[in-house]
């Protein structure tokens, strides 16, 4: 059975990292490819959203969607869009490529779209796959170890990653029911797959990854990884302690008291969301049962590139702990 | 029509809530927007108006935000306290229930109507093709607005990466569902035949069959059955669009942009302000959450040693005091940073949108006074401010 050996994350060869939209998902996926290029891994980091982030975190300029662009020699970046992937993989199938630009232009085609639907979704999982697959001609070895596929924020992940499932539903023969067949077989293959679900540790953000996490075991059968809570506050302050100076306070001048109040204030800021965090912590433990990166929240006039070296200092110390740590996080389906 | 007393003393948001009959809550996701309509609603219905909430998206953001369990597709009354002088309801919009209405309306027969709901391109235009969901959101908008039973509406929008979806979606589906072209799918003018839909030339009918025989996809049957079947419903899209956008565009209609002032949100606010110009909506208040505010002496920022030096005045430990002192420049260096980018967004803001600044509360909200927490900030009034 599976749960007996399980593969550890490491050697898995994709990686999904899913989330509510704004708890970071772009900077972990950019964080987990420096940190496996690291490891010796040749890591490709797949953005599905259009928006470059990664490209930008790792200092590229944007790519032209379905290039990878190299950010460092075993680390790369690409933009995958559901409407080109469908292109160039109808292209591979279809004997007449250049009227297939016509094709593709013609308002009818929209509309074959629309009578399909889930294919766009279904062609940017099957795009990214296929760059996880492909070789080179000449020495047979594959371009990556390992792929990380940044999701869209949560109901278009769900609807992504359920794409497969609902498409071989739809298109049981052909094409499209075949490639479906497949890309479910990988995604929820846990010797292949591995998701990591993001959040910050907040209540929204929580109950969100609650029902992803359940869905994404129950409903997809899909194999997790690490839970992810991003954006720390861990610093505590006594909240008498600070009513205390507070009160003190009133005997000095108005500046003096002025300053006090805001330094006062701050700790309170922090210690208020220290507390949230930590009941927050508490809350994941008990119901999401995955081994668990945190990661700090980062004080900066403006989060950038400079910031990943502090966020991948704390990601490492919690992952090589030892090789039995990863060993165990083998997890199995279901 | 109740409506509440306009005092002098009133805050800009106030001021908004008042004058409006309609108001929609645009922004990214993740920058607090349900939160921030909810606090909206909860304030008119206090302050004496016959108000409700709408949203959009199937989550239960707001029914949490609100601390009732749950939303459905009919208005829920939100129990407020004695002090409310107005009242407050909450409902979901019921994207797919509305689709399937619209078919009962217009399909033929009842075989017909079963066929269309199974009908693989309906499914996919009336669930998950952009700009169906907005556009069933706005007439479910003027339906309500049409009753004459509110004297508010708030609608809470998508958590869409883009703001300006909610805006744009309505005229993308209006122009797939462009009459001229849906006319050629519809029979008698359509037989079975790729090779006879004027729209293509021979050859890429030819490569139109292949794609649908290699794929398994046989599109042009399924679209040609569902627009034969709603032949009364799409020939006179385009008017329903319009009049959509004709509420949208309203004097009584207004736009509150919500937004967070890290870098990534405030690009994306910008643009919404660029392009709403364009659109003809009026954007008549931003709201800005998360805010830190730097704390200054005399312009200048207070040194380590100062503030150290003042916590042990007050008789805080060294260690202690040390904490406060690099606890207070971390978040100084929040507050320079958010500083920067609002100076620079505020630029670009008209002057008669009124922009309202929300500290960064650490408290969850879930609850109605979780809400009125927000109310202090929302709703300042100028005498509050210069207090």
């Amino acid at each position: 059975m599976e749960s007996e050996n399980p593969v550890p994350f490491i050697d898995r060869r994709l990686w999904i990292v899913v989330g509510k939209g704004g708890v970071g998902k772009t900077t972990l996926s950019v964080l987990l490819g420096i940190w496996a290029a690291a490891q010796g891994k040749r890591a490709l980091i797949a953005e599905v959203d259009g928006a470059g982030r990664a490209a930008w975190l790792l200092g590229l300029q944007p790519a032209p969607v379905g290039e990878a662009k190299l950010a460092q020699p075993n680390l790369a970046v690409m933009s995958v869009e559901g409407s080109a992937a469908l292109a160039e993989y109808l292209r591979l199938i279809l004997p007449v490529r250049r009227l297939l630009d016509v094709v593709f232009a013609s308002r009818i085609y929209q509309y074959f779209v629309a009578a399909a639907p889930g294919l766009k979704e279904l062609m940017t999982v099957g795009k990214i796959w296929y760059e996880a697959e492909k070789t080179d001609p000449t020495t047979g070895e594959r371009a990556w170890d390992l792929v990380i596929m940044d999701a869209p924020a949560t109901g278009h992940s769900l609807q992504y990653l359920g794409m497969p499932k609902a498409a071989h539903e739809v298109f049981r023969a052909g094409l499209v029911g075949r490639e479906s067949q497949r890309l479910m077989d990988l995604l929820t293959d846990a010797r292949k797959t591995a998701v990591h679900l993001v959040t910050t540790a907040e209540e929204m953000p929580v109950n969100e990854s609650f029902e992803m996490y359940d869905r994404l075991r129950n409903e997809l059968s899909m194999p997790l990884g690490y839970l992810v809570v991003n954006r720390l506050h861990r610093r505590r302050f006594d909240r008498t302690k600070l009513a205390e100076l507070r009160q003190r306070s009133s005997g000095m001048s108005e500046r003096e008291r002025d300053l006090a109040a805001a330094v006062l204030d701050r700790a309170l800021e922090e210690e208020g969301w220290s507390a949230i965090h930590a009941e927050n912590l508490q809350r994941l433990s008990e119901r999401i049962p995955l081994p668990r990166l945190e990661l700090p929240f980062i004080f900066a006039e403006e989060f950038g590139p400079s910031h990943l070296q502090t966020l991948l200092r704390a990601m490492d110390a919690q992952i090589v702990r030892g090789p039995r740590r990863l060993q165990s996080h083998g997890f199995p389906v279901g | 029509m109740a409506r509440a007393v306009c005092k002098a003393m009133d805050s800009p948001l106030d001021n908004v809530l008042e004058h409006h009959r309609i108001l929609v809550c645009a922004g990214s996701g993740g920058v607090g927007k349900t939160t921030t309509a909810a606090a909206v609603a909860l304030r008119a219905a206090q302050r004496g108006q016959r108000t409700i909430v709408m949203t959009i998206d199937p989550a239960k953001r707001l029914a949490d935000a609100l601390g009732v369990s749950a939303i459905g597709d009919e208005p829920v009354e939100v129990r407020l306290p004695r002090t409310a002088r107005g009242t407050l309801a909450a409902m979901m919009l019921d994207q797919k229930g509305a689709w399937d209405r619209l078919v009962e309306r217009h399909a033929p027969s009842d075989e017909i109507r079963q066929r269309i709901l199974n009908n693989r391109f309906y499914q996919h235009l009336s669930q998950s093709f952009a700009g169906s969901q907005e556009y069933m959101a706005i007439e479910q908008l003027r339906a309500l607005h049409e009753s004459g039973q509110y004297d508010l509406i708030v609608v809470d929008t998508p958590p869409t990466r883009h703001a300006l979806d909610f805006l744009e979606a309505p005229q993308r589906l209006a122009d797939f569902l462009d009459r001229n072209i849906v006319r050629w799918f519809v029979k008698p003018y359509f037989s079975a035949s790729w090779a006879t839909v004027r729209l293509v030339n021979r050859t890429v009918g030819f490569l139109f069959r292949r794609l649908e025989e290699a794929t398994g996809v046989s599109a042009l049957a399924e679209v040609s059955e569902f627009f034969t079947a709603m032949a009364g419903l799409f020939e006179n899209f385009e008017p329903r669009v319009r009049r959509v956008y004709e509420l949208l565009r309203a004097p009584d209609t207004g736009f509150l942009l919500v937004t967070s002032s890290e870098e990534q949100v405030l690009q994306e606010a910008e643009f919404f302000l660029q392009q709403i110009h364009r659109l003809g909506v009026h954007l008549r208040a931003i709201v800005v959450n998360r805010v830190h505010r730097e704390f200054l002496v005399r312009e200048k920022a207070p040194s380590r040693q100062a503030v150290i030096r003042i916590m042990r005045k007050l008789g805080a430990d060294p260690n202690l005091a040390e904490a406060l002192a690099e606890n207070f420049e971390l978040y100084q260096a929040l507050g320079r940073g958010d500083v920067l980018r609002l100076e620079a967004f505020q630029r670009l803001v008209p002057a008669e949108t009124a922009v309202v600044l929300v500290p960064n509360l650490a408290t969850d909200i879930h609850s109605l006074q979780g809400l009125e927490l927000l109310h202090a900030h929302l709703f300042a009034s100028d005498l509050d401010a210069a207090a």
